[in-house]
């Protein structure tokens, strides 16, 4: 039985890793903007796709997430300049124009590869045995990526100047600009680096299952779950509910209730909401309007 | 020679005018005062002056460069800074944190960390509460964070909006002298709004009256004081002096 369900615990948390990494770009963007970018569950699918096709080209893998994260960074670039910023006043009608957008990319990506699955060959084919504990080594790279991506995104934010000053936005915007801080611009940022993390959860995503034009459907539902029990704008909240996910998943995976994992993790949220509205760790209420 | 200059400054929310044709002067080392009732219109000049609110007419020049429009932080960068009402510190984050952010469009790491120093010897209690979050700060303490926040950007014209409000008249007494001693310790010339007019009269050589959004009256403190329309306003008034 132990050996299964550290297998499925594994399973769990390579998955809720890439949910995670959806859920810390959600949970930026909303502190910075207000905006709840439902939309991010494409632009993971299209960082799969991106990397898809660059593997198709021939690339290896490695190479193809670094173009996935490129190419999906200047969608969000775009996007946002193009789109969101006329938003900014009304967070509101952003989340609606990430709603469209979820259309309009899905339909996009029909239209030029079909909507069938598209999968690529394990990056990682080893599969280690550990004391009859057999151990994909492609799970624990997408694992062991995501901390390393999440413990540097977290350093940064604490820990430097920028971090210090996208902090003070996200706590108050208008004073953060009589700073001296260029708020628009760290707006820009956020969304880059939101849309770069989605883009390499899209590369690991693909590595380690097919992704279908639909994946990001749940996918954002997911994320978008962990960021909201973590706490709406609150990265640390994000991770530790990330963790929590990986973990719930794996057990009910583990104990045989693999068809009811989804209700389990939904379930779980709602429970975590009941007792604590506002998350797990307290999130922002978004930006104050003046 | 004058620093700041504001030209004909028209500015409302919506269909609502809140400031029509407001003009002012602010020389180098000069502390100058705009006095009126709550709701004249006083902070959405200061925070139309540093771009936080567009001017729907009129210009702000600053140095001979025309910055009307320009954002924030930009006016921030032309050593325009508020210290906004109600002092708006990050709560959550430190003293020393609240600190550094004032100074974010300087480059001078060194100068930035001996500017932290000045400002703990200029307001002990910073030093003493360096390490705890700004929301743990009494509002007396807060107001000394927000001025000495907004001294690290070394502006050249520091705006004051209602820096003593809800402070003790023992408190307004210590921002009395603050203020007195900004031009001598930091070289910047200040602009001040206050309900509390015997602190704006004692601290400021000249003054601008504002009712329902225009300039009605200006001059120099010593004038003004002697007018009609301050005493029917201010001095038999409720607000307690300061001096």
């Amino acid at each position: 039985m132990l050996p299964i369900l550290i297998q499925q615990l594994l399973n769990g948390l390579s998955i809720a890793s890439v949910i995670t990494l959806i859920a810390v770009g959600v949970t930026l963007i909303f502190g910075l903007t207000g905006i709840i970018n439902f939309a991010h569950g494409e632009f993971l699918m299209i960082g799969s796709f991106v990397t898809w096709l660059a593997v198709q080209a021939g690339t290896g893998f490695v190479p193809a997430l670094v173009i996935a994260i490129l190419a999906v960074a200047l969608m969000g670039l775009v996007l946002e300049r193009g789109l969101f910023r006329f938003t900014l006043t009304r967070p509101t009608n952003g989340f609606i124009v990430s709603l469209g957008l979820i259309v309009v990319l899905q339909h996009v990506v029909i239209l030029f590869f079909g909507p069938n699955q598209k999968s690529i060959p394990r990056p990682l084919a080893g599969v280690w045995d550990v004391g009859g504990v057999r151990i994909a080594s492609v799970r624990v790279m997408v694992i062991l990526v995501t901390i390393a991506v999440v413990a540097m995104t977290f350093v940064m934010i604490t820990r430097s100047r920028y971090g210090r000053a996208l902090r003070a936005a996200v706590e108050d915007r208008d004073t953060a600009a009589l700073m001296g801080i260029p708020v628009r611009r760290y707006i820009t940022g956020v969304f880059v680096l939101g849309s770069a993390l989605a883009g390499l959860g899209g590369a690991l995503l693909i590595a380690l299952f097919p992704v279908t034009p639909f994946t990001g459907g749940t996918m954002v539902m997911k994320g978008f779950a962990v960021a909201l029990m973590g706490g709406l704008g609150n990265l640390t909240g994000a991770v530790v509910a990330g963790l929590i996910l990986g973990i719930v998943e794996g057990f009910s995976a583990g104990y045989g209730f693999s068809e009811w994992t989804d209700a389990y993790s939904f379930g779980l949220m709602i429970l975590v909401l009941l007792v604590r509205p506002n998350g797990l760790f307290g999130g922002t209420s978004g930006p104050k309007m003046a | 020679m004058t620093l700041l200059s504001v030209r004909g400054i028209t500015t409302g929310y919506g269909p609502s005018i809140v400031n029509r044709d407001v003009s002012l002067t602010l020389g180098e080392n000069e502390i100058i005062t705009i006095l009126g009732p709550n709701g004249a219109g006083k902070s959405t000049l200061l925070r139309t002056i540093v771009g936080l609110v567009r001017p729907r007419a009129g210009s702000v020049v600053m140095d001979g460069e025309d910055l009307t429009g320009r954002t924030p932080d930009v006016m921030a960068k032309r050593g325009l800074v508020l210290v906004p009402e109600g002092r708006r510190i990050f709560a959550d984050m430190t003293v020393a944190e609240n600190l550094r952010l004032g100074a974010y469009a300087r480059r001078d790491a060194d100068g930035i960390e001996a500017d932290v120093e000045v400002m703990e010897g200029f307001f002990p209690i910073l030093a003493a509460k360096r390490q705890q979050k700004g929301g743990s700060l009494s509002g007396g303490q807060q107001q000394m964070l927000a001025i000495a926040r907004g001294l690290m950007a070394r502006p050249r014209v520091l705006l004051l909006d209602e820096p003593s409000l809800g402070l003790s008249p023992l408190l307004v007494k210590e921002i009395q002298a603050i203020i007195l001693g900004i031009g001598a310790r930091f070289g910047a010339s200040v602009l001040l709004v206050e309900q509390n007019a015997g602190l704006a009269l004692s601290v400021a050589s000249r003054g601008y009256l504002m009712q329902n959004g225009r300039i009605v009256t200006c001059g120099p403190i010593s004038e003004l004081k002697d007018m009609a329309l301050m005493r029917e306003l201010y001095l038999g008034g409720a607000t307690e002096p300061a001096s």
